[in-house]
């Protein structure tokens, strides 16, 4: 039973009309500290969002772009693409692309990834789309959340990446098809000498004539051969797996077997002048010579390569600098390299030369060689006036 | 004198004072509004009247009128969900005491939850309810001013009491206009509630200054203009019924009432009962079973009812009394409590139901059911 109201309760002084006061503001209290929150959690999710470093857009199953991310605006410009179609911002079409991951994740309810190639401004990407649908509550697609990751580079280096292994193969067959050449060249040079140490006890039986031209000839094939041997030589030394034992090595030797290497592929390029300034007395270096000759190699190669349609000179200077260091130098008057490259050169897999041309890996590896004879590499180039790459060696102790 | 309190909502009043409903209600809030009316103030023209008024304002709307007299608990459970499925704010009633105390009841349950039982007696509101504007259409009920809402429990079928300051309506707007259309004989029925109030709050154990004044000159305008209003029902009279209607009210709000009331909420809560009628049967007896205890203020009521001077006191008290009682008789309305309740057996379990009734509390007599059921037999 309820206690029955008193005379107190009539009067009613502490009693008095309800108003909504205290409960609005208890309410405001509490929707501000709710927007607050909102507000923060907001700005973690847009750090997140902005965290992001590929394209992020979220379009409609219709291809109506709602909303972009901060990425989207570095690489596709500075107006805002919300409420346009995705195709015409991102593809400058007319008509949806086919086939359209977005629509395929939309239709399927499933993740859809897919790579795209397409010109944006002047320069062709290469993009991994991925299209997550973003679903509602009772967990039906409702909007296309897209993300593009420019892929482009990556995809260059590891197409590089498999041409640099291509010729690395072929480099190894090279090595065998030159050990298996050996043997039949140094049958061909032995019996050649044979008969050129045999010829004078029958060379008063001969024809005059037909004796000397077969002098003449001897001459020719020894001559021939030794060059052959010079090449397979060569080409053997430079295929060896690194030994990876350092001897002492004298830089001006290293100079001329290289020279002697590629002298021959010089022969294409009569414009291309070669100069040796090597220092008399140079000290040795602690080196692998077969690492030093591939160092001087891709050097003088790239030297090449940049004088490939002009006429030119390239120097390799040996010298001695203060008292402790051995430099060698390969100069060249050739394009030069941009300054915007020049931080990127010995990035392995960056070239500037046509593919199938350049590999990306001369100067990278020039670099690991450096590195592992603790040798340092000094770069000096000025666009179209040539370049000059000098490698620092410690003197042996 | 004790420390009193005096609250009342903000009035206003006048011919075509219906006018402002709209704007009224907008300043509380409104943006759809929810008007509790009954079918013959609708059938009288004054709900169209009101959504007119509504609309000029710019505002939606949604109608109730699913009330009776001595409204139910069923019917307030039903219009707290009509409120609630409409989303509508501010309630609006528009009607006599019925109206207005379904729609305080229905403001209770949209604003504090439950059932309307839950909030019998007094000061269990805890909770703001909707704003409300009243637009009483009897110059008696009071219920625009007071702070009381009367609801039956048809269950138990007793009218349950429930008091709170925050059941005062916010805005009253007390249009004589109304009352033109009103039956004359509820018009009459309703002047005698507005007198029963008079007199019960002012002899009120807490009746206070403000409260008096507020009695006698309740009391005074429908001693002046009943008798008058039994012949025509000029808008002047219904004028003065009104003015002497919303004193009162604003009396026995602040003042509350006695054994008369205690006994016609007993009576209306089981026989369904007119309130307006009861009066006039049972408010002399109740009179003459207080007299002892209240003798100088009856003593003036007789002097203001009968418009005479009189040696003593008790002299005066009693003309007064047997004033009233030919007043009744003028009007013709019923003075035995037998043309209202069909069964005398029932009488006790009335009293002992009225003895419970939070009027009974400020009765200038203490009055036990047995005492009330001496008054009983007196008026039957």
């Amino acid at each position: 039973m309820k206690t029955p109201p008193k005379l107190e309760d009539l009067i009613g002084i502490e009693y008095s009309k309800l108003g909504f006061f205290r409960e609005a503001q208890e309410k405001i209290a509490q929707l501000h500290a709710s927007t607050v929150e909102l507000e923060r959690r907001r700005q973690q999710i847009q750090a997140i969002l902005d965290g992001i470093t590929d394209v992020m857009a979220v379009i409609t199953p219709e291809g109506r772009i709602t909303s972009v991310n901060r990425v989207y605006y570095e690489v596709f410009g500075d107006s805002s693409p919300v409420g346009r179609a995705c195709y015409r911002v991102f593809r400058k079409q007319e008509k949806p692309c086919r086939p359209c991951p977005a629509d395929i994740a939309f239709r399927t309810n499933r993740l859809c990834r897919q790579e795209h190639i397409y010109t944006v401004g002047d320069v062709t990407r290469h993009f991994e789309i991925t299209a997550s649908p973003l679903r509602d509550s009772q967990g039906r697609p409702c909007h296309i959340l897209l993300l593009k990751r420019d892929v482009t580079l990556e995809r260059e280096y590891q197409a590089k990446l498999n041409h640099a292994e291509k010729m690395s193969t072929v480099g190894l067959l090279a090595a065998g098809v030159a050990h298996e050449i050996n043997n039949p060249l140094t049958a061909i040079l032995g019996f050649a000498q044979a008969i050129k140490k045999r010829l004078p006890e029958v060379r008063d039986r001969l024809p005059e004539d037909f004796g000397s031209d077969l002098e003449e000839y001897m001459g020719i094939i020894l001559d021939e051969c030794a060059r052959c041997q010079e090449i397979v030589q060569g080409l053997l030394s430079f295929s060896r797996p690194h030994s990876g034992t350092m001897i002492a090595v004298d830089l001006n030797g290293c100079v001329r077997d290289t020279v002697r290497l590629i002298r021959h592929k010089l022969k294409e390029y009569p414009h291309i002048d070669l100069h040796q300034e090597c220092a008399p007395d140079l000290p040795p270096i602690r080196a692998t010579p077969s690492d030093i000759k591939q160092l001087l190699l891709n050097l003088l190669l790239n030297a090449v390569d940049a004088m490939a349609d002009q006429r030119g000179r390239i120097v390799i200077r040996t010298g001695i600098r203060g008292a402790e260091h051995v430099v060698l130098e390969v100069r060249d008057t050739g394009c030069g390299i941009a300054p915007k490259d020049l931080g990127k050169i010995f990035d392995p897999f960056f070239t500037t030369k046509p593919v199938g041309r350049g590999t990306g890996m001369g100067l990278s590896m020039c670099y690991t060689i450096a590195q592992a004879h603790d040798a340092s590499i000094e770069v000096e180039s000025r666009q179209g006036e040539g370049s000059a790459f000098r490698v620092v060696f410690r003197k042996m102790t | 004198m004790d420390i009193v309190k005096f609250s009342i909502p903000e009035i206003i009043f006048g011919r075509g004072a219906m006018k402002y409903a709209g704007l009224c209600a907008k300043r509380l809030g409104a943006e759809k509004p929810m008007v509790v009316s009954d079918p013959g103030l609708r059938e009288a023209g004054w709900v169209s009247r009101l959504f007119d008024v509504l609309a000029a304002e710019g505002l939606e709307w949604c109608y109730f009128e699913d009330v009776v007299s001595n409204p139910r608990d069923t019917q307030v459970g039903h219009g707290a969900l009509f409120y609630a499925e409409q989303k509508a704010d501010v309630i609006i009633a528009l009607g006599g005491g019925s109206p207005m105390d379904a729609a305080k009841g229905i403001a209770i349950v949209v604003g504090n939850g439950g059932s309307i039982h839950d909030y019998e007696g007094a000061n269990r509101i805890h909770r703001p309810l909707p704003p409300m504007v009243f637009l009483p259409s009897t110059a008696g009920s009071g219920s625009d001013i007071s702070q009381f809402a009367i609801i039956t429990d048809t269950r138990r079928r007793l009218k349950m009491t429930i008091v709170s300051r925050t059941l005062v309506p916010n805005i009253s707007i007390i249009d004589p206009m109304l009352l033109v259309t009103k039956p004359h004989h509820l018009v009459l029925a309703a002047a005698v509630d507005a007198l029963a109030h008079a007199v019960e709050s002012y002899v009120s154990v807490i009746a206070s200054p403000f409260t008096e004044l507020q009695s006698l000159k309740a009391i005074e305008i429908i001693a002046a203009h009943l008798p008058r209003a039994a012949q025509e029902s000029s808008l002047d009279v219904l004028e003065s019924l009104s003015i002497a209607s919303t004193a009162a009210g604003m009396a026995f709000s602040n003042a509350s009432l006695g054994a008369d009331h205690a006994l016609a909420h007993s009576l209306g809560g089981m026989f369904d009962v007119l309130h307006g009628e009861v009066h006039s049967v049972l408010l002399p007896a109740v009179m003459r079973f207080n007299l002892e205890h209240a003798m100088a203020k009856l003593a003036h009521i007789g002097k203001i009812l009968t418009g005479k001077k009189w040696k003593s006191a008790r002299t005066a008290a009693l003309a007064g009394i047997e004033a009233m009682e030919s007043l009744f008789l003028s009007l013709g309305m019923k003075h035995r409590l037998r043309d209202l309740v069909p069964d005398r057996d029932q009488l006790p379990t009335v009293c002992r139901m009225a003895a419970q009734d939070a009027c009974l509390l400020t009765n200038p007599r203490p009055a036990t059911w047995e005492d009330l059921l001496a008054i009983c037999e007196e008026a039957w």
